[in-house]
């Protein structure tokens, strides 16, 4: 009898702990489980944060890219070659305590056309706005232009 | 009141409350071309490799350490830091205080980094000519400041382009002697 009754103060305690700790684990602010599943709007960004341009030399490229982030103002962190990486960041002027920060990669396609894709943050939130990209092309088209002649 | 109204004022003054709209920041603007002018050289030279290095030299001999350099792009980046105390801000600050009755201590600029970017690139197929762009920049930390009751934290930072001509000038210059080369104005 009295094993029994230790026996059930044990499982009781037992059972205590793991509701404490269930109830400290849902405290917890969980990540939801879509934060890595592709989206329909992710499909969307990323179709606008690319774009495949007739450049067959990936060097040519990635040395536009570097040229065009100078132009507008960006101060170039980190670049990797043999990756076609660049990571570069600015402080957006007026008001000198925003910072915009942009990761571009080169990567050559299989039909021998140069794939760019942006990606670009403002103050810690990604930038979704399409006109952004086109504005960041566009520059880089003309760029890309320039350096072929 | 009086006092509040101005502190407001200055505070919006210091800080600068205009926001860029976002589709502007990837646009080119009309002062580009006049900053690119003024960053960049041309050099007649095929030696991509001599040109890099003897602008890292170059960037030394200026008190800069180098803090990263990718040859495959072309690319430098260096910094020093140096105090950024001036007299002028000690001085506004001062009459800022006396003018506000005491509500608003500015904060002074205390210590900044100057970095540098480089890049070069070779202008033409054949490689024989390159064109070496740096940028020079600023970031700097400020110290505490009071309006009224509220702390303005310390360490806040503010970075801008370095726009002082004379400065590239002078860095040309001194990378022109170092290659035996002539740089040409782009």
């Amino acid at each position: 009898m009295t094993r029994r009754s230790l026996n059930g103060a044990g499982s009781f305690g037992a059972w205590m702990v793991l509701a404490a700790s269930l109830q400290v684990l849902g405290c917890a602010p969980e990540p939801s489980q879509d934060l890595f599943a592709p989206t329909e709007a992710q499909m969307k960004l990323r179709s606008f944060q690319t774009r495949t341009f007739d450049v067959s030399d990936r060097q040519v490229a990635l040395r536009a890219v570097i040229a065009v982030l100078q132009d507008l103002g960006f101060i170039i962190e980190r670049a990797n070659e043999p990756l076609g990486l660049v990571t570069a960041a600015r402080f957006s002027e007026p008001n000198y305590l925003e910072i915009v920060g942009v990761t571009v990669t080169v990567r050559p396609q299989a039909d021998g056309r140069m794939m760019i894709r942006a990606n670009a943050i403002h103050n810690n939130k990604p930038i979704e706005d399409p006109k952004v990209y086109q504005n960041f092309f566009a520059s880089l088209e003309r760029s890309l232009f320039i350096t072929k002649e | 009141m009086a006092g509040v109204v101005l502190s407001l004022a200055l505070l919006s003054l210091s800080s600068g409350c205009v926001t860029v709209p976002q589709e502007e920041l990837f646009q080119l603007s009309p002062e580009s071309p006049k900053n690119r002018a003024m960053q960049t050289r041309m050099f007649e030279t095929s030696d991509e490799k001599e040109l890099l290095s003897a602008s890292a030299a170059t960037l030394q001999d200026l008190g800069f350490e180098i803090e990263e350099s990718v040859w495959d792009a072309g690319f430098l980046r260096a910094a020093k830091e140096r105090s950024a105390r001036e007299w002028g801000q000690h001085i506004r600050r001062f009459f800022v205080l006396v003018v506000s009755f005491g509500y608003v201590l500015m904060p002074i600029d205390l210590h900044q980094k100057i970095a540098a970017t480089l890049i070069t690139r070779p202008l033409n197929q054949e490689r024989s000519r390159h064109e070496v762009r740096i940028m020079f920049y600023r970031v700097v930390w400020q110290g505490e400041g009071y309006v009224e009751r509220a702390q303005i934290p310390p360490g806040e930072q503010s970075s801008e382009m370095i726009r002082d001509p004379v400065l590239y000038q002078q860095f040309f210059a001194r990378l022109s002697k170092a290659v035996f080369l002539e740089a040409h104005k782009i």
